[in-house]
């Protein structure tokens, strides 16, 4: 089998400029539920661009310079809007059961992007270098250890938290968020669920 | 145009225009606005850390305390156990599953050394002080049963002291060099200078990323007392909120929930039972599509109606779906269907056909 052939293929078969960057969309797509995903990327879009400024700057800068500390607010509700859409999100793609007809794979990335965003948001939390920080490092010592990740991770060390947060997290979250838009492109959004007055007139008869 | 690759349902259903890049732009023009917006008008919570020097200041005899705790070994980080020191104090475990005693103690903390006599004796050598070089030597030559005697009775006295213009006041007693040294652990950490020796312990030399001694050094009544009178404790839903008028990292709530009800909020193991319970909730999260009866809710619960209502309205004022090109597969989805489509001359409202 020659791998360079096959991957050619399928990428070739999947990613379409009509897949990627369609003009066109089934007639059901009509609903601000739509609009949760597209604002999910945007408020990710604040959050990396906010995030790379702070990380440029250090993270001295956003604790002690009002310029510093205007653009950890913009990091912070960035943030805030990012959770609130994603979460917004997840419910509206399980009400739609937007697993069906061969999405399942779509679904366990996109909840995989869920829970490493959270991983992610806490390290930035511990980074902000404040009493929430010290507090919460503190406190979610005892959790990490207890769990096993003591092995890994020293929550108490803020070069590895902080390092978590600014490089290693982000580019996996962003690998998974990339695949997950990929997947979604490439099998389009999930069709309704069957009307149900099928079931009512098969009822009725 | 090419032809839509194998299985991609949604092209065979009637498509209008959409433009994807408007609409990712305009989005990302309404998100910018609104958070560049908020973070100008409300800002982002920030309250100072707390340092040692604020806590020697303010609670002589509290600092004193944890200082001796681990002189003696009897503190809590004294007698955690993995991943700091051969303790056991607060290993958790789930049955015989403790996975916290996997790894050894990778992040070595010997809080006598690490917190009182290490800095202590930085501090003697530094300032040319006999007295301290005395107090450390004679403790240092100690049995170990009169050692513990000095402990004991001072921290019975210390459980009885009073601060007076920020030194702590104890009755006369048998306290060999302790008392001495503790006054000096209690300098040391008012001039703010206890942190600067902590943290070079962790940290192997000129840079400071390690602060895991004198974050230990504090997370104890002193930090418990600061996030107690803001609301920030495990029982009071602590990590879920931040500075009050703000909103905290509400996505944890399923997490801190569990820290408000028994078993998690009794049991030894709560931290470790929290995490693996929320991993499993998590992992069921994730395999909704394969978890029977999860994976058909949506289905029942009807919310897609709603989601969904111009398409269903649609398909009942035309009824067009006679040549249902997903017929089958809504027959994997409803048991209706293929009972009704059996029946002659019935014609199912089904997907609409391009």
């Amino acid at each position: 089998m020659n791998w360079t052939k096959s991957m050619r293929t399928s990428v070739s078969e999947k990613l379409t400029w009509d897949n990627l960057l369609p003009s066109e969309q089934p007639v059901y797509v009509s609903s601000l539920v739509y609009s949760f995903g597209v604002f999910t990327l945007s408020s990710l879009v604040f959050c990396i661009v906010s995030g790379v400024i702070m990380a440029s700057k250090g993270p001295l800068w956003y604790q002690y310079s009002s310029l510093g500390d205007f653009m950890r607010s913009i990091h912070f509700w960035s943030v805030q809007a990012f959770f609130f859409f994603m979460t917004m999100h997840l419910v509206g793609q399980f009400f739609m059961g937007s697993w069906r007809e061969g999405r399942a794979l779509t679904w366990v990335i996109g909840v995989a992007s869920f829970g490493l965003s959270v991983v992610t948001a806490f390290t930035g939390y511990l980074s902000r270098g404040d009493f929430f920080s010290q507090w919460n490092q503190v406190q979610s010592k005892d959790a990490f250890n207890g769990a096993g990740f003591d092995g890994f991770l020293n929550i108490l060390n803020n070069g590895q938290v902080y390092g978590l947060h600014i490089a290693v997290l982000p580019l996996i979250l962003m690998g998974l968020v990339a695949w997950h838009l990929i997947a979604v492109r490439s099998k389009g959004v999930v069709p309704p669920y069957q009307a149900k007055i099928t079931e009512q007139e098969g009822d009725k008869k | 145009m090419k032809a839509p690759a194998a299985g991609r349902d949604t092209l065979k259903f009637k498509q209008k225009d959409f433009d994807m890049v408007k609409e990712g732009v305009v989005s990302l023009a309404i998100a910018g606005v609104l958070i560049v917006g908020v973070a100008a008008i409300w800002g982002a919570p920030y309250r100072p850390a707390v340092t040692n020097q604020q806590i020697a200041t303010q609670n002589p005899v509290l600092v004193e305390q944890t200082a001796l705790g681990d002189l003696a070994g009897t503190g809590a980080i004294a007698t955690y156990g993995p991943p700091y020191n051969n303790g056991n104090q607060s290993i958790q475990s789930i049955g015989p599953f403790h996975p916290q005693t996997w790894w050894g103690t990778p992040y070595q903390i010997q809080t006598a050394n690490a917190d009182v006599l290490t800095p202590l004796s930085m501090l003697a050598n530094a300032s040319h002080n006999t007295a301290l070089q005395t107090a450390l030597y004679t403790y240092d030559h100690a049995t170990g049963a009169q050692q513990q005697k000095w402990d004991t009775n001072l921290n019975n006295a210390l459980n009885k002291a009073k601060a007076v213009n920020g030194n702590v006041v104890i009755p006369q007693g048998d306290y060999g060099p302790v008392s001495t040294m503790m006054n000096y652990e209690l300098s040391l950490a008012k001039s703010g200078m206890l942190s600067g020796t902590l943290d070079r312990e962790t940290n192997n030399g000129v840079y400071r990323y390690n602060v895991q001694n004198d974050l230990l050094f504090l997370q104890g009544s002193a930090l418990h007392q600061v996030a107690g009178n803001i609301d920030m404790l495990g029982e009071q839903w602590g990590i879920n909120h931040d500075e009050q008028a703000y909103p905290g990292p509400w996505w944890l709530t399923p997490y801190t929930f569990l820290y408000q009800i028994p078993p998690w909020s009794t049991s030894s193991a709560g931290d470790q039972m929290a995490a693996y319970s929320v991993a499993i909730l998590f992992l069921l999260l994730m395999l909704v599509p394969w978890v029977p009866g999860l994976n058909k809710l949506p289905r029942l619960l009807r919310v897609h109606r709603v989601i969904w209502r111009d398409w269903y309205k649609k398909l009942e004022q035309e009824n067009d779906c006679a040549n249902c090109p997903l017929r089958s597969e809504c027959s994997k989805e409803f048991k209706g269907v293929k009972r009704v489509a059996a029946r002659p001359g019935f014609v199912p409202a089904c997907y609409q056909h391009a």
